[in-house]
């Protein structure tokens, strides 16, 4: 049991409404900023060692005139069955029972990179290099959050600083953890709320609510990867 | 840990150590009226180690004015988020206000007042080169030039332009030119009958249409449209609104359409009247004048849209919906005929009205009945620009805007500069304009900075959005109201007595005293101090209950002419980076770092061209090419961009900064250098008349973008995104 919430136990999980999202990427300049994430210039984002959590993913269809754009905000999906967790030799991916979370330990964390070799949604980064932030850019960062420096692997926590204090502060106050009351920096900022997050034990929950939608779908669940980030797929009207 | 990465081991350590760290961390904390500084053991009773202290504010990336609470450990801020309760936002916020603090502790920024050559000044030094300026010079030979934020600045130099006799200061911005925002209001006065930029409640319609607005990436005020839109596509059980989306190149909004109509530039206005005539006869009623001038399958084939795509928009329109909206903006007010564009995308709501369609139309009620200073258009621009040639202009104060960088060259402002003898600029950073001023005396960046904004647009009730210090200055910059109330006081006389203000915070405070005596407002406070308490906890005023109603136009006549053109092959689209904005952020690290929504692209400039045009001109993607247009000419890079009509390329406007610092300067290209200073019937910039032929250098320039990754190995391989692009890579292959 985790938090006092009452529940048996917590189960995190993410609910994202394709139709709200509108590709604006303000979950990924907000994910960066919360979790100290390094920005590595252009010559490395163009050999693809950008360390962005979380990227939109936009989908080209169709020919000309009749484009059209589909967004998907994917970043680590928090697999119940995590396909980086077993490879790893040091024990540095896990999962964790109180959060039912994938976590990285950084301090355990030798970089042999196999953990973002299985990973099918693309999630995991690695730091190639000390990336610096030079003073006084460095005042704003998060000191709930460690600062990674070169050879880790790092990845999405779902803010599970957030998560941790949100807790502990519900506990303090004896009461349950409010739905709403913990959100990850991605779900704070979405200026569509297409991100909701919430606690799956709760049966009253918001995302509980909303992943009864028949829009709702997994992404890669043929994998048998069990994520914890459902998708609402997005609609069309047909002129 | 590491060495530039702060733990909370790091931040108890540089508490103790002295310099810059100190003055933030052991601050006397941002509410107090001047910066004190205390011993480490005797911090402010709300500063506990380890705790955090929230502070609401306003932002200032933008003149939306959006609600923020910032949060602070030990002097540092650390996060910014939306302000929940705030009227315009609601809690969100956009990349660019969650980057702010990359602002405020950008190691660019100007740490101190200059002279030219870089030369160190002391504040006095600047206070009585203000103050001699004022004195000195003849009212009419004094102009202030101003950004679109803050408003208690703009007002306040107002008052002391009128003190002096000298013209009222011009509020304008690249932003600003994009916008069309003169264009915008005089179509509104024309049709709703009230001169304000009107707002379009998105949230309750069930179907937009709209003509080039792009209002979920910098129009206006995309946080508020941006949550509009959410709540329109599942805000209501079973309805679920739909967009329309009519421009020549697919915006991250025309992207979010369910229909994208790529009308051939210059004919959106036509387009709006045919599908009004349209709408008119499915309802079976004669339509009004201008609609009933045009004919729809003309209209189809000069725009080259499909008669039948006009013909569903309408149906839908007055079978399946409730409430339309039409939203003129972007890119489409940018012809010369853009004026036009505007009156007939606003008269067809008007007709939707007639049609008996419920009317989504409304506008932001002026805070304290008082609309902010309207932004200047680019015609008053241009007769300043004429001004300052003619050697009218002895004094010109630059705050909030980069007019060097932001204006095309073709209006020749940078040369227009060397003709004024004395110019004094308080931008934050050495951005481009700074290199031409006398004195260089930067104000604080927006989180350090008392002050106020008017919600113009994007909130149903009036709103007050209050700017606070969330933390103590970081060098050694003084507020620019703070200096000019300095320098009034040194002159003295009749100006110190019609301006007869301490400082900043005594104007605020007098400004905002009237809110008191309001009884509809989220909070009451029974003395000035306790109402200034609020003013700032709440992080500003606004009242309990939305008063804005929906207002009902008038179809109005539209004129018909055709848009006029440069020479060239290709139209040119330029617009504001959906992340950069007009390239005043382009110095945020991570601002540069977020890949656009549309191309992904991140760190550089990119032209957008149609897949089917590259293959003519034998382009790929990655090739730089030469873009050449009447005014100008830049240099960038090709990205095959499906969602863009064949004859009509784009390119942002953000990058290609020759100053402003380590991540902005000598990156990209600033496509503002294309385009010409002509202007349409209501004066605003005709931005998007310019056509330019496209050259192949031959050189290559790999982009940065997120959707090259196939892996955290990615080794930079391109993978194909296009069909075009996926039988080029087949048939090299075959090769």
């Amino acid at each position: 049991m985790a938090g006092g919430n009452g529940h048996e136990h917590t189960k995190w999980v993410m609910v994202i409404d394709l139709d709200k999202c509108n590709g604006c990427n303000a979950c990924v300049t907000a994910c960066a900023m919360e979790n100290n994430v390094a920005f590595t210039g252009e010559e490395e984002n163009a050999y693809g060692r950008g360390m962005h959590w979380l990227r939109v993913i936009r989908y080209w269809e169709g020919e000309w005139p009749n484009v059209r754009v589909r967004y998907m905000p994917m970043m680590c999906q928090q697999c119940s069955n995590a396909p980086c967790e077993p490879v790893c030799p040091v024990f540095a991916t896990l999962h964790s029972e109180a959060e039912e979370l994938n976590i990285q330990v950084y301090n355990r964390c030798i970089g042999t990179r196999y953990c973002a070799n299985n990973c099918p949604y693309i999630a995991r980064t690695f730091n190639w290099f000390d990336y610096e932030w030079p003073e006084p850019l460095n005042f704003h960062l998060n000191p709930d959050v460690t600062v990674r420096r070169r050879g880790i692997m790092e990845k999405c926590t779902f803010c599970i600083q957030r998560i941790n204090q949100g807790e502990e502060q519900a506990a303090a106050e004896g009461r349950e953890v409010r739905d709403g009351e913990i959100q990850p920096a991605c779900a704070q900022a979405c200026p569509t709320e297409a991100i909701v997050f919430g606690n799956w034990q709760d049966p009253n929950s918001k995302v509980r609510q909303l992943a009864q939608s028949q829009r709702g779908f997994k992404y890669l669940h043929e994998l048998g990867t069990e994520p914890k980030v459902i998708y609402l797929a997005s609609e069309k009207h047909d002129f | 840990m590491t060495r530039e990465g702060l733990t909370r081991r790091d931040v108890l350590k540089l508490a103790g150590v002295g310099g810059v760290a100190a003055a933030v961390l052991s601050g006397c904390g941002p509410l107090a009226k001047h910066v004190r500084r205390h011993p480490y053991h005797d911090m402010p009773e709300y500063a506990l180690p380890g705790k955090s202290v929230y502070f609401a504010t306003t932002c200032r990336e933008c003149p939306a004015g959006c609600g923020l609470v910032v949060r602070t450990v030990e002097g540092r801020a650390i996060k910014i988020e939306g302000n929940p309760n705030h009227p315009v936002n609601r809690g969100a916020t956009c990349a660019r206000g969650q980057a702010a603090l990359e602002g405020l502790y950008n190691p660019d920024r100007t740490r101190g007042p200059k002279q030219r050559g870089g030369r160190e000044i002391s504040w006095d030094q600047a206070v009585d080169a203000v103050a001699a300026a004022l004195q000195e010079t003849p009212p009419e030979g004094i102009a202030f030039l101003l950004g679109l934020a803050p408003d208690h600045l703009a007002e306040l130099v107002y008052e002391i332009t009128q003190a002096l006799g000298a013209p009222p200061p011009l509020r304008f911005g690249g932003l600003a030119m994009m916008e069309a925002r003169e264009t915008l209001t005089q179509a509104a006065e024309a049709v709703f009958g009230q001169k304000a930029l009107p707002t379009f409640d998105i949230a309750r319609a069930d179907l937009v249409i709209s003509f080039g607005a792009n209002f979920m990436e910098t129009w206006l005020s995309p946080v508020a449209y941006a949550k509009a839109y959410g709540a329109m596509r599942q805000g209501h059980p079973g309805r679920r609104g739909v967009l329309v989306q009519v421009e020549p190149r697919m915006s991250m909004t025309a992207s979010n359409a369910d229909l994208w109509l790529p009308a051939k530039p210059g004919t959106e206005g036509l387009v709006a009247l045919a599908l009004g005539r349209l709408m008119a006869e499915v309802a079976g009623v004669e339509a009004p004048a201008p609609f009933a001038d045009v004919d729809p399958a003309q209209v189809a084939e000069q725009a080259e849209v499909p008669l039948a795509k006009l013909e569903k928009v309408a149906r839908y329109a007055v079978e399946k919906s409730e409430s339309v909206v039409a939203i003129p903006g972007g890119v489409v007010l940018g012809y010369d005929n853009g004026a036009d564009i505007a009156r007939a995308v606003l008269a067809l709501n008007a007709l939707m009205g007639d049609l008996g369609k419920a009317s989504r139309v409304f506008f932001t009620p002026p805070a304290g009945g008082q609309a902010p200073l309207p932004p200047a258009s680019f015609q008053d621009v241009r007769s300043l620009v004429d001004r300052m040639k003619a050697g009218k202009v002895q004094v010109l104060f630059i705050h909030g805007v980069n007019p060097v960088y932001e204006l095309p060259e073709a209006l020749g402002f940078a040369d227009a500069l060397l003709k004024v003898p004395l110019v004094i600029s308080f931008s934050s950073f050495d951005d481009e304009t700074a290199r031409y001023v006398t004195y260089h005396l930067p104000d604080h960046t927006f989180l350090e900075s008392w002050g106020y904004q008017r919600v113009q647009v994007g909130a149903d009730r009036e709103v007050l959005s209050a700017f606070q210090p969330v933390v103590v200055p970081v060098f050694d910059t003084r507020a620019t109201a703070d200096v000019l109330l300095a320098a009034v006081q040194k002159v003295g006389g009749a100006l110190a007595e019609a301006v007869p203000y301490k400082n900043e915070v005594e104007f605020i405070q007098k400004k905002v005293a009237d809110f008191r005596g309001r009884n509809d407002g989220i909070y009451q406070a029974s003395n000035p101090k306790l109402f200034w308490a609020f003013f700032l906890q709440h992080g500003g005023w606004w009242t309990k209950e939305a008063t804005a109603e929906p207002v009902q136009g008038k179809v109005v006549k539209v004129g018909t002419d055709k848009a006029r053109f440069s020479q060239g092959d290709l139209h040119l689209v330029v617009y504001p980076h959906p992340l950069l904005g007009d390239g005043s952020q382009a110095n945020y690290p991570w601002l540069q770092e977020t890949p656009d929504p549309m191309t992904t692209v991140m760190w550089n400039t990119w032209v957008e061209i149609n897949p089917m045009t590259a293959a003519k001109l034998g382009l790929e993607n990655d090739d730089v090419v030469r873009i050449v247009s009447p005014y100008g000419a830049i240099e960038a890079v090709v990205y095959l961009y499906p969602g863009i009509r064949p004859d009509t390329i784009a390119v942002p406007m953000g990058q290609g900064h020759t100053a402003l610092g380590r991540w902005a300067k000598d990156r990209g290209a600033n496509p503002v250098a294309l385009l010409g200073a002509g202007t349409n019937a209501a004066g605003d910039a005709a931005f998007a008349g310019v056509r330019v032929r496209v050259y192949k250098t031959g050189r290559r320039h790999q982009l940065a973008r997120k959707e090259n990754v196939v892996g955290v190995y990615g080794d930079g391989r391109r993978i194909p995104v296009t069909k075009h692009e996926a039988e080029a890579a087949t048939s090299k292959h075959q090769e």
